[in-house]
């Protein structure tokens, strides 16, 4: 029947948007730390002063990107809160459709009829309309999951340039790498993050 | 599977009595739901729970259309009462609840919007059915702070929600109660224990003993007929209640 796969589907719509969820809050809290590190950077390269000109520069860039993570992070968790409320309408209609489902089954053929009609009208209706919402909250999660996968990218050329740049540090080469190491590597997690991220968002859509 | 049995008709005055769901799992408490029909109205009274709204709903179904229910009427605000209104306004989305002004703001949690509702005084009021006038009777505090029976004065039949509610063990599957003394022996202790107002009892008894009732339909548990309406104010008038099992 083809309403019984609906609800199923549902079922599974929810619980791959809780995971999902569940990944972003991984990675807004990984994306935490980096806001630290970028202060960090900022303060060595200001005690490191001439001997670490270029290091000085960057870390200026390593600041920005910070910032600008910071803002795409509370975007990402807007979207998350967002979606609670379309996870719960669905949750709701997903149990109506197993309540009818199983009137159906129970019902003598009379009452049968009153009740296909009413899934057919269902079908063409609410879950038309939250078919719908479900689709958008997933555009809105793609372009958002590519759009911090470029800007962590942009990061992770940042740390690199960082590392290198920490060589010329003079007496503060052994710090500034210490640092430029931290913040490579936490990019790094952030990106092993976004990678399951965009598989799992991926999976079920395709 | 639950099955409507007629247990009043005159003309285009019918109540229906949907009772006895052998098929429900034991962990839900079986309820009884009661459909009056009038000149083409028709209120549902409790229409239970979410879980056996298939049972409900197949039941009328072989005898009466589901989608012309426009009334619902809820005694009070439990979930075995009341949760499967969503499913009843996804058929018909212009029902109407009639419920105590008490719950108005909690049954939406259940379902229905802001033009569901009608609320009822704390003094009752009277139903239009048709073209007969219907009562909801005060039966506060017995057991919700906000609780009602429905009284139909043509069919001399009073829909008693929890009051008179037996747990009856299975098999014990009678739509009337066939013997008083041994039916009552399932009902005492949840009257003891539900029932917490001494005060709101004697109203009651005082109240329902002005009406002139051939039926009384409790929410779970068989039908009071005849003498035993009476039998049970007697009984009920007597027992200790507002008592915690020791
Ligand atoms: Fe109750
Ligand atoms: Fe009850």
């Amino acid at each position: 029947m083809d309403n019984l796969r609906t609800a199923g589907e549902s079922g599974n719509e929810l619980r791959r948007i809780v995971r999902i969820n569940e990944e972003i809050k991984s990675v807004v809290a990984t994306a935490f730390k980096i806001n630290l590190m970028a202060m960090n950077a900022i303060f060595l390269a200001k005690r490191a002063g001439q001997s670490a000109l270029g290091f000085g520069v960057l870390s200026n860039e390593l600041r920005r990107f910070a910032t600008d993570l910071q803002q795409q992070m509370s975007t990402l968790r807007e979207t998350t809160y967002g979606s609670v409320s379309t996870v719960t309408s669905l949750l709701k209609q997903a149990r109506t459709s197993r309540i009818l489902n199983r009137t159906r089954k129970e019902s003598d053929p009379a009452g049968r009829v009153i009740v296909d009609q009413l899934l057919r009208q269902r079908d063409l209706s609410t879950l038309a309309r939250s078919k719908e919402q479900l689709a958008a909250l997933n555009r809105r999660l793609s372009q958002m999951i590519a759009d911090t996968t470029q800007l962590v990218e942009l990061g992770s050329v940042l740390a690199r340039s960082a590392k290198i740049e920490a060589a010329y540090g003079g007496g503060f080469s052994a710090s500034l790498m210490q640092v430029s190491s931290d913040f490579e590597r936490t990019i790094g997690d952030i990106q092993h993050s976004l990678e399951k991220l965009t598989k799992h968002h991926g999976d079920s859509r395709a | 599977m639950k099955t409507a049995r007629v247990i009043f008709e005159d003309g285009a005055h019918k109540w229906l009595a949907i009772v006895r769901d052998s098929t429900r799992p034991e962990f839900i408490i079986d309820t009884n739901e009661y459909l009056v029909i009038s000149d083409g109205d028709a209120i549902l009274l409790d229409p239970g729970g979410a879980e056996i709204f298939p049972a409900v709903f197949s039941a009328i179904s072989t005898s009466f259309d589901p989608r012309r229910i426009n009334k619902i009427f809820s005694s009070h605000q439990d979930p075995d009462v009341i949760s499967s209104l969503a499913m009843w306004l996804e058929f018909n989305p212009e029902i109407k609840c009639y419920l105590s002004w008490m719950w108005q703001g909690f049954i939406p949690h259940f379902g229905g919007g802001a033009d569901t509702f009608v609320p009822i005084p704390d003094n009752g009021m009277d139903i239009v059915l048709g073209s007969q006038r219907m009562q909801a009777i005060p039966a506060h505090y017995l057991h919700s702070s906000g609780n009602l029976n429905f009284y139909d004065p043509k069919a001399k039949i009073l829909f008693s929600g929890d009051v008179g509610a037996a747990l009856l063990p299975p098999g014990d599957d009678n739509l009337f109660v066939e013997n008083f003394d041994q039916h009552i022996r399932h009902a005492e202790a949840f009257h003891r224990r539900w029932m917490g107002s001494e005060k709101a009892k004697r109203d009651w008894c005082t109240r329902v003993s002005g009406l002139d009732i051939e039926m009384m339909c409790p929410q779970h548990g068989a039908i009071y007929r005849g003498a035993d309406v009476r039998r049970f104010i007697d009984w009920f008038s007597r027992l200790d209640i507002g008592v915690l099992k020791s």
